[in-house]
């Protein structure tokens, strides 16, 4: 990069507060269950009629309700991740098709310019105006993974710039007037290696925003576009103010989270990073203007993923456990310079950008937890450790690709021991039942397993991490996307490090490689595919931690006896036993 | 032949119904449950409530217990030890990785029933196909027999990857335990379920071992005492899964009568329906702490086949009811961010609303209502009396921080009840591609008639229908049971004329293991039903639709092409649309029904009583100011009444609140019938 920009500044909800009549507190709490019930109807139309398990299982899609602002009314818990995207997706995809004045009822866009949603092309959204007697009164949104859209690969680590990605809708009409506009529809389909899987997903998502729409459009006649108007605004200000006391309780100040990235895809060395948090009164600026330049490979982050990871890892500690609105966002400021990791400029690839923003979030927390230690966990194992196989069946000759991400360990943290599950980002999310996967794809589990000693010790443990055994019965594709596999997650109050996560191929003569990024990497039959994901960091002293716990840990196999001398000394063990 | 008694069990009161076949009575009595040792209670309610005579001749004993719930609840069950395959010790703990609180880093999931200390495993493997992948070492398993022995584990659940498909290696299991010195009980997975998704298996296998024990002693306790007393007849109790099975079969499948009490309501809401000929019901059944509610089509509740309990999955057949924190004694709040709430927690029964006068100091629904006038004078027939000083002294803190007058708070906190119960309907209507304005609300439980007309406002329901004996309806639904066994078994295959053959032979399989179960149960054979569902999805789809298919004597007779078409009419209704994929079947499931005499519970005994009208001062939701109400008790009703509200419907165990602008009617059922005046709305 030859030119430095300056940095940029991203709020939410800009105006702020526009509340005019007087607080009617109950109209507004009916009106805030009312609008997340509707999230609830779009979510589970979407779940009962996706063709994927991406989207069913993995819960791999995002689905809100926006008013005709572009402010979120809510959205179902479905992957935290997406949550603060959205808004930029909607607000590019009415754009594109030429404002607002250019939407009619019964249209539905297409949107998946990573650059405007936040996400790869697979994210595909698609975005429907709702319309009260011809008045536009808001949107409903989903986003959700495809399974294919012809990106070099069906998923890439390895992507040199964005057409590599995936084909690009930049915001097109799929739906207009109600009908079906064929050609876009049939383009869609003709660039996806997996277009029957597809064509189901598209069909749920339309099902997702009609049902949406309905159930907006109930509750604004159910109680008068005026007064629902009014409920809106009181229910933002409730939320701005909720997240605002929290932001109070900490001290004036800059606080310094650092983090980095194994490597970029294509370049070995790591990307180390710094994110500053500084609090002001009851506002909060997260500054990631000093983060290093765009990347050859493709763990950029475009903007709205940036914004998204702050609003993720400030809702989990400031949005007093509710389902967010826009109003959770106001006292939250984003600070980004274009041309960097977390603002690059297009053409940059970025289709790996859900690893930095997992990454953001634990050195947000990092920074968090110089200011209060006991509002965050210790780092967990700070990845999802994703995977995707695929091949052709022998049978058929047809292409066939499964994926999923893994739980790890958590950290420890003021209330107790961390727990086994899927890194926060990710938070709703399963992975696979063993006996579905095999009966889908050709692989024998051979252990899916808590590991031993995986934990960072501490008063109180961080999680274990997981050992998976993928073995092979027929010869196969990965693309594994592992990262943090050269940082161990961070303790916390004298907590020690976890075990950082690792992946390798162990091949049937014996040998073992291991991979972080790998894109088509060859797994032969008899080769088995093993995934060690990472331990959560400790909290506090390990010398504080009670002899009872230390001692179930033993009888329960959490920790070894040789873990448990060199971390718990406090607990004098008989020689030999 | 038909006369019969029913006992639910609640976590506040038990109740009774008994039903004389002779006089065609039915007598409803209440007495506290006994926490500690609930067949106490059982006992002491049929001593006071039914005569030795009456005891004698009658023919079915029907049950609902929390028994096995709260030894979930409470955690107090057999030490229990778990055998699984080599590598996947640890599918209880690591689940399938969710947070079920998304929004909370802090989220711990529940810990599991089995410490990992006892969860050992064992060399062996199937394939998804039931193939021996990996032979099975019995000696692992005889060691593990002394590691429960010597740990003192009274219960083991073996639940081994892909049983479903094979369950050779869990049966060698059971063997090599026992020869191995083990004495206990042995839960085998596949004996629980024949459904894959390992963890989802291995958690109900894990229940039945740990409820087993406390489930045997107490039934074996409440048979005894009964027999002791005179009775004669069947020992029922009800499923999670609908209808009842005997004493003898719960004591093999115990963790089948987990759900035993919400699932009778809206059994008898179904039956309500069937004689009523309603083809579409919504059940509104509010008590002190919950709103349950369910969707019955066709006379029948819906069904889902996996349930939930803290936290714990139950892979089983399951009557769909939803539980959300909204009932009466649910507690209204200001908070930070001043905006009211109400619930989920709740006052329970203990201290219960302020107005009961027993030390409660938080401002309840029921205080509300009340406020508001909608439980008229406060003077039940009970012999409660309420006390509205109480309630003002808690609406009163609550008004100032909100800084509205007293009854707008009030007011406020029945709306906000009203509008979550509300959600809960749509959501559960709308996953299942229904209108809920095509449906009728029936309302029960001791607030669900209070809250009816407001919730069928809100939903803009057709009608209401109040039961008879509304208060203890779940008690009434248990005396309309069938006995009714299921199974189901996981056996993927591409739906054609060839594979429906094989599907055949599968089903043949699966009636005769529920004979078997039968003959155990030494029931007479009578007038036997069975049904066959699959579930099926188009390929490459995960999840099912469960589809009833035409059948005769346990065989699908319908052909491969009959069998889409009704699998597309039910894709087409429950999401709008269908694929043009081919459709795979994934599960075969087999149940046997057999009716017991058919119960004209609907049979109403009028005794016109004084038949005075008072009028009482209350609140009407559609007008938005008070009015006079006229205060009316039921049995004074005569079947063909008609009464417009405003009025107050009073009766033993609840009130009707009947709002400005709904007529009711007298069914000759003696349920009424509550319909909106749409023309008389402002």
């Amino acid at each position: 990069m030859t030119t430095r920009f300056e940095p940029v500044v991203t709020r939410a909800g800009a105006d702020g507060s526009r509340a005019l009549t007087e607080v009617d507190p109950i109209t507004t709490e009916i009106v805030r269950h009312g609008l997340n019930s509707a999230a609830n109807q779009m979510k589970q139309a979407l779940i009962r009629t996706a063709f994927s398990p991406i989207i069913y299982e993995v819960l791999d899609f995002a689905v809100a309700i926006y008013d005709d602002d572009v402010r979120l009314l809510a959205q179902a818990p479905s992957l935290p991740i997406f949550m603060g995207t959205m808004s930029f997706c909607v607000e590019a995809a009415v754009a594109a098709v030429g404002g607002r004045e250019r939407l009619e009822p019964g249209d539905i866009i297409l949107y998946n310019d990573p650059y405007g949603s936040g996400s790869h092309p697979q994210d595909a959204a698609l975005i429907m105006p709702v319309f009260l007697d011809e008045n536009l009164v808001g949107y409903t949104a989903i986003k959700a993974h495809w399974l294919d859209i012809g990106a070099k690969d069906p998923y890439a680590t390895d992507t040199v710039d964005v057409f590599q990605e995936g084909v690009i809708f930049p915001g097109v009409k799929l739906y207009s007037r109600g009908q079906r506009v064929d050609d876009v529809y049939r383009t869609v389909l003709a660039n996806s290696r997996m277009p029957a899987a597809v064509e189901g997903d598209i069909r749920a998502e339309i099902t997702g925003v009609r049902t949406g729409g309905e159930a907006l459009l109930r509750l604004i006649r159910r109680y008068g576009l005026v007064d629902f108007k009014q409920a809106v605004e009181h229910m933002f200000d409730h939320a701005e103010a909720t997240v605002r006391r929290y932001f109070e309780e900490i001290p004036d100040g800059q606080y310094r989270g650092f983090g980095m990235m194994d490597d970029n895809g294509v370049e070995p060395d790591p990307v180390p990073f710094e994110v500053v948090l500084e609090v002001k009164g009851s506002t909060v600026q997260i500054d990631y203007s000093n983060a290093p330049g765009q990347q050859r490979g493709p763990i950029n982050c475009p903007l709205p993923s940036t914004v998204s990871a702050s609003r993720v890892a400030i809702s989990m500690l400031a949005g007093a456990g509710e389902a967010p609105n826009e109003g959770h966002m106001r006292p939250v400021e984003i600070k980004t310079r274009p041309g960097t990791l977390f603002h690059p400029l297009p053409p940059a690839p970025c289709f790996l950008c859900g690893w930095p923003t997992i990454q953001a979030i634990e050195v947000i927390y990092h920074a968090i937890s110089q200011a209060l230690p006991h509002a965050v966990t210790a780092c967990s194992g700070g990845d999802i450790c994703g995977l995707t196989l695929y091949g052709v069946r022998k049978d058929t000759g047809e292409p066939w690709t499964d994926g999923s991400p893994h739980p790890v360990g958590q950290g420890g943290h003021i209330y107790g021991d961390g727990g086994t599950m899927m890194h926060v980002s990710e938070s709703a999310t399963r992975f696979p039942a063993t006996e579905v996967w095999e009966s889908k794809n050709p692989i024998i589990m051979e252990k899916v397993e808590l590991a031993q000693d995986s934990c960072g010790a501490g008063e109180h443990r961080g999680g274990l991490g997981i050992d998976f055994f993928f073995h092979a019965l027929d010869d196969f594709f990965i693309t594994a996307a592992v990262e943090r596999t050269k940082t161990a997650p961070w303790g916390l109050l004298g907590g020690a490090e976890g075990r950082p996560n690792a992946a390798a191929v162990r091949y049937p003569n014996g040998e073992r490689t291991f991979i972080g990024k790998a894109t088509r990497l060859p797994v032969p039959k008899g080769a088995t595919l093993e995934y060690y994901t990472g331990g959560g960091g400790g909290y506090g002293e390990p010398a504080e931690r009670e002899e009872a716990a230390i001692r179930k840990d033993l009888r329960e196999g959490y920790l070894s006896e040789s873990y448990v001398r060199q971390h718990f000394p406090q607990l004098k063990l008989e020689e030999g036993s | 032949m038909a006369t019969r008694i029913g006992v639910d069990i609640g976590g506040t009161f038990t109740d009774l119904v008994v039903y004389d076949d002779q006089s065609g009575q039915v007598n409803v009595a209440k007495v506290a449950t006994t926490a500690e040792h609930p067949e106490q209670g059982v006992v002491e309610a049929v001593r006071e409530a039914v005569p030795k005579t009456f005891l004698e001749r009658s023919s079915y004993f029907l049950h609902g217990t929390t028994v096995g719930l709260n030894a979930l609840l409470e955690r107090r069950g057999a030490k229990v030890g778990l055998l699984a395959t080599r590598g996947f010790r640890d599918v209880l703990e690591i689940r399938r990785g969710d947070r079920a609180e998304m929004y909370n880093l802090f989220w711990q999931p529940p810990e599991p029933l089995v410490p990992r200390h006892l969860r050992i495993p064992i060399t062996e493997r199937m394939s998804f196909r039931g193939e021996v992948y990996r032979a099975f070492e019995p000696e692992e398993v005889r060691r593990a027999a002394e590691v429960f022995n010597r740990e003192g584990v009274s219960s083991v659940a073996v639940a081994f990857l892909h049983a479903y498909a094979n369950p050779t290696h869990e049966l060698l299991a059971e063997r090599t335990l026992r020869e191995g010195g083990f004495e206990g009980d042995i839960s085998l997975s596949h004996r629980i379920s024949g459904e894959y998704h390992e963890y989802e298996r291995a958690s109900t296998t894990v229940i039945d071992a740990f409820v087993r024990g406390r489930m045997i002693r107490y039934l074996g306790h409440l048979a005894e005492e009964l027999l002791t007393m005179g009775f004669r007849g069947n020992l029922l109790i009800t499923r999670s899964g609908s209808g009842a099975m005997t004493f003898a079969e719960a004591r093999e499948r115990p963790f089948e009568t987990i759900m035993s009490g919400p699932v009778a309501g809206a059994e008898g809401a179904a039956v309500l329906a069937r004689q009523l000929g309603l083809a579409g019901v919504i059940t509104a059944d509010v008590g002190g702490t919950s709103f349950d509610t369910c969707l019955v089509e066709d006379g029948r509740p819906h069904m889902t086949y996996q349930g939930e309990i803290v936290g714990l999955p139950v892979q089983s057949a399951w009557v769909d009811v939803r539980s959300i924190g909204a009932g009466g004694g649910s507690i209204a709040f200001v908070d930070t961010g001043g905006l009211l709430r109400v619930g989920p927690r709740s006052a329970g029964a203990d201290p219960g609303p302020a107005c009961y006068g027993r030390g409660g100091s938080e401002a309840t629904v029921t205080d509300a209502a009340f406020y508001l006038g909608m439980l008229g004078s406060g003077v039940f027939a009970s012999g409660t009396r309420l006390d509205a000083a109480k309630a003002q002294s808690v609406l009163g803190p609550l008004a100032e921080q909100l800084d509205l007058d007293v009854r707008d708070t009030a007011v406020g906190i029945l709306r906000i009840v009203a509008a979550n119960m509300a959600n809960a309907i749509r959501e559960i209507t709308v996953e299942r591609g229904i209108d809920p304005r095509e449906m009728h609300l029936v309302a029960f439980g001791g607030a669900g008639p209070m809250m009816s007309t407001l919730l069928a406002r809100e939903l803009e329901m057709k009608s209401v229908v109040i039961p008879p004996f509304a208060g203890n309806f779940s008690a009434v639904g248990l005396l309309t049971s069938d006995l009714v066994q299921s199974v189901s078994r996981t056996r993927i295959t591409t739906l054609s004329d060839e594979s429906l053959v094989e599907v055949n032979h599968l089903l043949a399989e699966l009636f005769d293991e529920l004979e078997t179960r039968q003959a155990k149960g030494g029931d007479e054979e009578v007038g036997k039903q069975k049904d066959v569902r699959l579930d099926m999805r188009f390929l490459g789809q995960e999840y099912t639709l469960t589809v009833g298919v035409e059948s005769e004597g346990g065989a699908i007779t319908a052909s491969a092409q009959g069998v889409h078409d009704a699998f597309l009419r039910s894709y087409q209704r429950t999401f709008g649309s269908t694929l043009e994929e081919g459709v795979e079947i994934v599960s075969v499931r087999a149940s046997l029904t057999t009716p017991l005499p058919t119960l004209e519970l609907l049979h109403v005994h009028t005794e016109t009583a004084d038949s005075g009208t008072s009028m009482v001062k209350s609140y009407s939701f559609t007008r938005e100011r008070e009015l006079d109400f006229a205060v009316v008790a039921r049995d004074t009703l005569q079947v063909g009444t008609v009464l417009d509200g405003p009025a107050i419907i009073t009766e033993m165990t609840t009130t009707t609140y009947l709002d400005a602008g709904f007529r009711a009617r007298v069914h000759p059922s003696g349920a009424i019938f509550v319909e909106p005046l749409r023309t008389m709305e402002a």
